[in-house]
């Protein structure tokens, strides 16, 4: 049996490696020197303060030991703001359901095996998908509340489009990746676009779907918490209006009155995750 | 058995009606079922009607043809366009450093918060989980508040909010591939007498980079939007403009702004589908 | 004194399972044994617990006058770079190179820093290649050990274990998971370079012949018991086939 006579020598073999190693080395020696350069420009560019970033853990630990500290639970169960989770959880929740059943036809249409017209369905479905999803969802509720005014309502549909945006997507993704046999079959049968998918296509996607619904619900909620920040409605009014009148303790309060609700609806959603299984 | 199984295992919903005599679908299914759907629809349209009618100040807001009106208002105004793109430049940077600190600091969580690597048992491995949970249930702006006023304003205590914002990701999706590694190199790098930062090092971490890196391409994508708001609260970037535009009514160029949020966004994410090809 | 001594290893798992009923064994030279036994003898099991990546629950291991199996963390670590472990899976680190893989057999004297960098000396650079070319995969070294063959991977992992310049080979299987032909490949270059770093290699089998065909020394294995220890000539093959086929029917 023949080992180690492959037409190289040791020599060569150190010779080459050598020669590899340093060029890789020097590669990534070039790529952080580069990088370093950029960063500091970047500090520079930007008049980022470095020097405050000592006894910023200090400043932060001030603000949030001393200034936040006791958080004001009172205020938090106060009639308004108790009013406005109820609202952050109104507006997620309508929120989430609107949204699911406009990401249907979306996730339907942005499909490119299933969509029912490659040429007007599909880009519409995907700009509706890469519009709802470009554009961050706090600068959809500033919009809509100009269009709207104050409230929940504009709340409500920015959360629809976060839905559209994040489940749509995942949604069509799914789509996207179905076995194209039971389409192909309900076709030849002679139906119509929407027995296709309601026959074929659906029943492949549900189980998926509703894993990706339980999913989106979370994010969709953690933005409800916000969105009051820019008189969408929810608890974020209060942080805003807290913060500006440096009443820290309450917005301690309101934070984690938030916290508490995101981990409980996360805590829901994963028992549903598990149930659905 | 959930609803939704009982109702896929007994076929598809065609027929339906409660009066079929159908073997496979008794009729307390069917009942139950359609009470289930209308009580949930009742909930919906209860609170919808809160929302529509009590909650929104119609008179300000007018009908559906003023609603129409406004949102025209919003139609970019280009001639402002130039004016706009050093703040986006600045946003994407924002979003850029914000992500690669964030990375730095998700490594070491990732570790802790991983079940088969965590360092000192329990106690870490819960205190990296809670500082994923953490990170996860606060949005970016309340951390960013925190660093202005801990920092002053500036597109720092922006980066600052970003990444310690993607930590919880970054740092969960980490730590579950770690949980899933093959443990067959760690044994043996073990076998050889190897440190535990050397068995990190070489066993694990090599196994995990893909995933890593992927989502950290991912979390740059989303951080390039969060980044675009962090200026109102001070953080730096597009958002004060956006929030200034919109408090002074000029609501054409809070439309160019938002066309720019919206180039910057397509071109962040073109970017990252180039370096995820280029380096997976 | 033997370089290797076992007295009275006993391993039972958590979930009730006794992979060990009190093992004694000796090893002095540098002398190729095989453990030999079917699967579920506990074959595994007795090389994992000699460097405890099983931990033993009674027992005593004795490598070169160090009490293995009392060791702390810190002492077992540097315990085990004297002990070479290759694997029936190879176990190398897929996303890094041949030649990194070898190198990462001195990982336990190398330098948290060097390990961070993957800067290693240059003897030990030196010393991997050296062991690259002799075990045949020199033309290999600089690609990723997910994109080389069985036989291939095997050889990277002796080059490994042999890298640690170990007192001893703990050899688990190599060669069960290889083609009969590549695998009679492996067992020779194996034992040949034993013989020529005169380490004392210690190899479970489940299959006879090879035991019969590289080792000097069988030692028998059955349901965490030796039921016989001597040198290959005497063993009798009748002896051993009534052995397996007892065990068979059983």
């Amino acid at each position: 049996m023949v080992l180690g006579e492959y037409g190289i020598t040791l020599d060569d073999a150190r010779r080459d490696y050598r020669r590899f190693v340093n060029l890789r080395r020097l590669i990534k020696f070039i790529a952080l020197l580069l990088f370093c350069i950029f960063a500091v420009w970047t500090v520079w560019y930007m008049n980022i303060p470095l020097e405050r970033l000592s006894g910023m853990f200090g400043r932060i630990g001030t603000m949030v030991f001393n200034r936040m500290m006791p958080p004001d639970f009172d205020y938090a169960l106060t009639e308004n703001v108790f009013h406005s989770i109820l609202e952050t959880i109104e507006m997620s929740f309508l929120g989430t359901v609107y949204g699911v059943l406009l990401a249907v036809p979306v996730a339907w249409f942005g499909a490119w095996n299933v969509t029912p017209s490659r040429s007007i369905c599909y880009p519409l479905g995907r700009a509706i998908l890469v519009l709802s999803r470009a554009i961050p969802p706090i600068i959809w509720a500033m919009i809509l509340v100009v269009i709207l005014g104050f409230g929940p309502m504009a709340g409500t549909i920015t959360l629809v489009l976060l839905t559209l945006s994040f489940a749509g997507k995942l949604m069509s993704e799914q789509v996207e990746a179905i076995d194209m046999g039971p389409v192909e079959a309900i076709r030849a049968t002679g139906a119509g676009e929407i027995k296709i998918f309601v026959y074929a296509v659906l029943p492949q996607v549900k189980a998926a779907w509703i894993g990706i619904i339980i999913y989106n619900w979370d994010s969709t909620f953690r933005a409800s918490t916000i969105l009051g920040f820019v008189g969408a409605g929810g608890l974020g009014l209060y942080i805003r209006s807290t913060t500006q009148l440096l009443d820290y303790e309450r917005t301690m309060g309101i934070i984690l009155v938030v916290i508490v609700l995101v981990i409980a609806s996360e805590i829901l959603s994963h028992f549903a995750r598990r149930r659905i299984r | 058995m959930s609803e939704i199984e009982a109702a896929d295992a007994s076929g598809i919903d065609g027929a339906g009606l409660i009066g079929d005599a159908n073997p496979l679908r008794p009729r307390n299914t069917i009942l139950k079922r359609y009470c289930l759907i209308a009580g949930f629809a009742t909930v919906v349209l209860v609170l919808t009607a809160h929302v529509f009618a009590f909650q929104t100040d119609w008179a300000r807001t007018g009908g559906l043809g003023q609603m129409l009106k406004t949102a025209a208002w919003f139609l970019p105004n280009l001639g402002y366009f130039p004016s706009i793109l050093l703040a986006l430049f600045e946003t994407f940077l924002i979003a850029l450093f914000g992500t690669l600190i964030g990375m730095v600091i998700a490594i070491p969580v990732a570790v802790l918060a991983a079940r088969n690597v965590t360092p000192a048992g329990l106690a870490s491995y819960w205190a990296g989980r809670v500082t994923i949970v953490l990170s996860r249930s606060v949005h970016e702006l309340i951390f960013a508040l925190i660093f202005v006023s801990a920092l002053g304003l500036g597109p720092l205590p922006g980066m600052l909010a970003l990444a310690v914002r993607s930590v919880g990701f970054l740092a969960k999706t980490t730590a579950e591939a770690i949980e899933n590694i093959d443990i067959g190199p760690v044994e043996a790098i073990e076998a050889t007498g190897a440190r535990r930062m050397a068995v990190l090092l070489f066993a694990v971490l090599p196994q995990v980079f893909p995933i890593f890196v992927g989502n950290v391409i991912f979390q740059f994508d989303i951080n390039i939007r969060r980044a675009a708001i962090l200026g109102m609260v001070g953080g730096g970037g597009i958002g004060l403009i956006f929030a200034e535009q919109i408090m002074s009514l000029a609501y054409d160029r809070a439309g160019t702004v938002v066309l720019g949020v919206v180039a910057m966004v397509l071109l962040g994410e073109y970017i990252s589908i180039r370096i995820r090809s280029w380096l997976l | 004194m033997a370089l290797l001594e076992i007295v009275g290893l006993k391993k039972t798992y958590p979930t009730g399972e006794t992979a060990l009923r009190g093992i004694d064994l000796a090893v002095d030279g540098a002398e190729v044994i095989a453990v030999l036994g079917l699967s579920g003898s506990g074959k595994s099991t007795l090389l994992r617990c000699i460097n405890r990546l099983v931990e033993p629950s009674e027992g005593l291991v004795v490598l070169d006058g160090v009490r293995v199996s009392e060791l702390d963390r810190h002492g077992l670590q540097r315990a085990r770079r004297h002990m070479g472990m290759i694997f029936q899976e190879y176990n190398l680190v897929d996303r890094l190179t041949v030649l990194e893989n070898v190198l990462s057999g001195c990982l336990g004297v190398a330098s948290t820093w060097r390990a961070v960098t993957r800067a290693f000396r240059k003897d030990d650079i030196e010393r991997a290649m050296e062991l690259c070319s002799r075990v045949g995969i020199l033309d290999q070294i600089r690609k990723r050990a997910d994109q080389l063959s069985g036989g291939q991977r095997q050889r990277v992992g002796i080059a490994r274990a042999l890298m640690q310049q170990p007192k001893i080979l703990l050899v688990d299987e190599p060669t069960s998971s290889l083609d009969p032909k590549i695998g009679a490949g492996v067992m020779e270059l194996m034992c040949a370079v034993a013989d020529e770093h005169h380490v004392p290699m210690l190899v479970s089998v489940h299959d006879l012949d090879v035991a019969t065909g590289y080792s000097k020394r069988i030692v028998g294995l059955r349901e965490g018991r030796i039921v016989f220890d001597a040198e290959t000539r005497e063993v009798d093959r009748s002896v051993l086939h009534s052995i397996y086929t007892d065990q068979d029917a059983a």
